[in-house]
């Protein structure tokens, strides 16, 4: 029985990060990778909310993090700086509102320094 | 048995050490033997690409080079603003004259990876690209995407044996130094094992034996000496000197594609389009020649023979002079033979007769007729008589002086021109050629009835091409083919009347497949057609094609490459050059 367990493990374990561009996250939104991260963006009116997950979606603590996003509203870019909320959201507010799924990218700073950046088309 | 083996396994050892140690050259030969991987070559860098930019990130001494191209295209953007978020805040790139775009970037001086976001803002095009920008430990700069490991081992391992063989090729002192101290070694051991009783003889014939072999290999070393110092710089291992800057050159990649760095790029003025699947009509090619617009285009014939002289300027038209319709372009005075010339005299004495007669007869006439003893009808009769004398007397007299006018027939430049002052021409011989240049046709012979519908184009040897109008077919066979006539469109400058070209004219059958601009396809070495697709912002891979003609600047790809691909259409053969 375990092996077989394993299997349907590993076998979900291999097909999560194939499938992890660009799918409807827990939160509602899109879902990217962003280095070993994966963040799921949600923007709702002038609020933009990201969530890290690590690759296999388990929630990383957002503590430590520091986060950019720059978005494409209405063909111009705004920039949204992204500061450490509850859990593993970070939070940032925008200066215009911002549309359904506006594309753009997110940048997140570790708290060990490294950089990673996802993009949302 | 087993000190034997000892014995053996000592010589290896020490063999084996002696090579492994700093390899230093001996006069000449190369110990970097295979050639340095390509991916040593070539500094860090990253890319990213969306729909619309292709965006390429080179850091070096500090500072970062982003150079922004079309993503379909592959032209250079100018004039956009790059905004970078760095770890100092978000910073705006400078534009530099060729092009790129230059960031400081003293935070890229640490190693490892770096993500840079950057927001391109290009007319009303606005994108976010991220660029992951992998910085390699300072010691081995030339750590970027290296070869596989197995091919580093393998590659180690060859230029090993390739050192050994060189070495002993070479009589190498050291090697041979190393086999002679293995072997003695080996003996040592040997004695020691069995006993001290045959010590001295064992040891006087071990070193006799050594040192013979030994002298006789150094026998002919001499000249081996000569230059250890000498040898040095042409080392292959100073080719990777880890401490030298590396060096971005385009290059052919061991898998075959060719890597072209991004400034290399601008200077081959590198240029892409997007293949589409689509349908066209297949074309035929015929053999066709420029031929005036009948409508436009005359010729000035003398109707009679005689003599030419310019006119009224003094000057004939030269070609290429401008003419419109109604200008004299020349007379001809027909001659008058011997004969004429005495029979008009006789004809101009009769008339001079009759009208002296006729006059003399008037002025009796008018006399009486005031008597009214001659009826006034007969005074009438008389003067119509003497006008009709007179009137044919000064026509005997223009037909010796008026020459006949040559007139341009229609507007355009004369074409050809044979008149000479005082030449004489032939009754029905053409004097000028007339033709408009803005309107030519083109005549083509075809061997099957082509549809109207179709529009051609024409191509001349030197690949300039021509677009055509269908104008209309003959029935008549000539030459076994049919001559087909079309009017060139647009432009006709540099056009001349005669020209040979080679029509390509539309037909019912249909084709369908991808349209390449013709320079797009490359022969490579082995005389197959390749195009170049362009896989990332600085590879390119050649992809073998089936070709099929399509018309004047487009061939069909049939095979070979799908839709959606980025192909190279200029400097396709300057790339097909990198080796």
């Amino acid at each position: 029985m375990i092996p077989w367990r394993m299997a349907l493990m590993v076998g979900a374990l291999l097909a999560l990060p194939v499938h992890a561009h660009e799918v409807s996250g827990q939160h509602g939104g899109r879902v990217t990778d962003a280095g070993k991260y994966h963040v799921e963006l949600v923007a709702k009116g002038e609020t933009v909310d990201v969530f890290v997950s690590d690759g296999s979606q388990k929630p990383v603590s957002a503590t430590g993090f520091k986060g950019t996003a720059i978005l494409v509203v209405g063909g111009k870019p705004a920039r949204v700086p992204l500061e450490p909320a509850d859990g593993n959201r970070l939070s940032g507010k925008a200066s215009v509102a911002l549309g359904e799924s506006p594309k753009g990218a997110v940048q997140l700073t570790a708290p060990d320094g490294a950089t990673a950046s996802g993009k949302f088309n | 048995m087993s000190f034997r083996i000892a014995a053996a396994l000592g010589a290896a050892w020490l063999a084996v050490g002696s090579l492994a140690g700093p390899a230093r050259a001996h006069e000449g030969h190369d110990h970097g033997a295979p050639p340095p991987p390509v991916s040593k070559s070539i500094a860090p860098r990253g890319e990213a690409a969306s729909e619309a930019f292709e965006l390429t990130a080179i850091p070096r001494d500090g500072k970062v080079m982003l150079y922004l191209d079309r993503f379909r295209t592959n032209e250079p953007v100018r004039g956009g603003v790059l905004e970078i978020e760095t770890p100092e805040g978000p910073k705006t790139a400078t534009e530099t004259e060729d092009a790129a775009y230059l960031l400081p970037a003293p935070w890229l001086a640490n190693a490892g990876s770096h993500d840079l976001m950057v927001t391109v803002t290009a007319g009303d095009a606005v994108d976010v690209l991220t660029v992951a920008l992998s910085i390699p430990e300072t010691k081995a700069p030339g750590a970027a995407p290296a070869a596989a490991p197995g091919e580093n081992a393998l590659a180690r391992s060859s230029a090993a044996v390739a050192d050994l063989k060189a070495r002993l090729v070479a009589k190498d002192p050291i090697l041979i130094l190393t086999a002679s101290a293995a072997f003695l070694l080996g003996m040592l051991i040997t004695v020691l094992a069995r006993g001290r009783r045959s010590l001295p003889a064992v040891a006087v014939m071990a070193v006799v034996v050594t040192l013979a072999l030994g002298t006789a290999a150094f026998a002919h070393g001499d000249e081996d000496h000569g230059a250890p110092a000498k040898g040095a710089p042409v080392q292959g291992a100073a080719l990777l000197d880890p401490a030298q800057p590396s060096s971005d050159l385009a290059q052919r990649l061991p898998d075959g594609s060719v890597f072209v760095p991004k400034p290399t790029q601008r200077l081959l003025v590198l240029r892409t389009t997007m293949t589409e699947q689509a349908t066209f009509h297949r074309t035929v090619e015929l053999p066709g020649r420029v031929i005036p617009d009948p409508n436009a285009s005359g010729v000035v014939q003398s109707s009679v023979g005689g003599r030419l002289s310019p006119p009224a300027s003094g000057l004939f038209p030269r070609l290429g002079t401008t003419v419109k319709k109604g200008d004299v372009l020349a007379y001809v005075t027909p001659p008058v033979q011997a004969v004429d010339v005495s029979d008009m005299r006789q004809r101009q004495g009769e008339l001079d007769q009759q009208i002296d007669v006729v006059e003399r007869r008037v002025d009796r006439y008018r006399k009486l007729a005031t008597t009214g003893a001659v009826a006034q009808t007969q005074l009438d009769d008389a003067l119509s008589e003497l006008k009709g004398l007179q009137d044919r007397r000064t026509a005997l007299d223009k037909v010796r002086q008026q020459p006949e006018a040559l007139v341009a027939p229609v507007d355009g430049v004369i074409a050809q021109a044979s008149a000479v002052a005082g030449q004489m021409a032939t009754a029905g011989g053409m004097v000028f050629q007339i033709v408009d240049p803005t309107r030519l046709w083109v005549e083509a012979l075809s061997f099957d009835a082509l549809t109207p519908a179709g529009n051609a184009t024409a191509r001349f040897a030197d690949g300039r091409t021509l677009s055509l109008d269908y104008q209309g077919a003959g029935l008549a066979d000539r030459n076994q083919a049919i001559p087909v006539q079309f009017a060139v469109k647009g432009n006709t400058a540099g056009l001349r009347v005669g020209q040979f070209l080679t029509v390509l004219a539309g037909t019912d059958a249909e084709q369908s497949g991808l349209a390449l601009p013709r320079a797009a396809v490359v022969r490579s070495g082995n005389g197959q057609a390749i195009v170049y697709e362009h896989v990332a912002a600085e590879r390119f891979e050649a992809r073998q094609v089936r070709v099929e003609p399509l018309d004047g600047t487009n061939v069909l790809v049939a095979e070979g490459v799908g839709a959606g691909k980025r192909i190279v259409t200029e400097g396709a053969e300057l790339l097909d050059q990198v080796r």
